[in-house]
């Protein structure tokens, strides 16, 4: 069962992950493409939430949270990179 | 930029975040026969946790933290473990299921958590040498460093 609503909901989060994309390609300094690159990973767990539900499989909903963390985790690395690295 | 580690905001996050992600990482292990994921995803996972706590906290509190010999022994158990599993069988084949067809445990319903014979065996086995793996790795990556003496 393929509920379309949740397909037009990823669409549309699909066109905002086009947007952030679009920063981290034009992004003129560093800090912009990760706020890019980070605005991306937050639509793609939403992107793989409603994904989940239009495929009606809640076993998708493992691989979002597990991309939640991780994509926190390499934010969080490359802040430390910018402020100075690991002393 | 001179202290060690990451502000009070990230340090806390990490104390409250490093458990979610070791606890996650098992389930992702323990469940590799009935949902997506298993040793290698699983194991990836619970290595996030010590890059977290790298990052957080700094090396130093990683080099009180981090053993390597206990390291090294571990990822060797976990290879060891994937051997022994699938020596089970060796009276018909190498990797047969014995544990499934005429085991004692381990032989539930499929689609239980105790089923599948002994693929969550070698899922944990997996799941531990990736986990010593990679966090050795960064450990060993982290404290070497040529540009500064």
């Amino acid at each position: 069962m393929i509920a379309p609503v949740f397909f037009y909901s990823a669409l549309i989060i699909m066109v905002g992950a086009f947007i952030a994309v679009l920063r981290v390609l034009l992004g003129p300094t560093v800090p912009d493409r990760v706020v890019g690159v980070d605005t991306l990973n937050t639509l793609v767990v939403a992107g793989m939430v409603l994904l989940g539900a239009a495929y009606d499989r809640t076993i998708y909903i493992d691989i979002a949270i597990v991309y939640a963390i991780l994509s926190y985790i390499g934010t969080l690395a490359i802040a430390r990179y910018l402020q100075g690295g690991l002393k | 930029m001179k202290s060690n580690d990451m502000g009070l905001i990230v340090k806390t996050m990490a104390r409250t975040t490093i458990p979610l992600i070791g606890i996650f990482g098992v389930y992702i292990v323990s469940h590799g026969h009935l949902t997506p994921g298993g040793g290698f995803q699983g194991g990836a996972t619970i290595a996030g946790a010590g890059v977290l706590l790298l990052l957080a906290f700094g090396l130093s509190e990683m080099r009180k933290r981090y053993n390597h010999k206990v390291y090294s022994v571990l990822e060797s158990i976990g290879g060891l473990t994937f051997l022994g599993a699938a020596m089970l069988g060796f009276s018909v084949a190498f990797f047969y299921n014995t544990l499934w067809h005429n085991g004692p445990v381990l032989n539930g319903q499929p689609g239980t958590l105790l089923s599948a014979g002994y693929l969550p065996i070698m899922n944990l086995a997996v799941g531990l040498k990736v986990f010593a793996g990679l966090v050795s790795a960064l450990a060993a990556i982290a404290a070497y460093r040529r540009w500064k003496e």
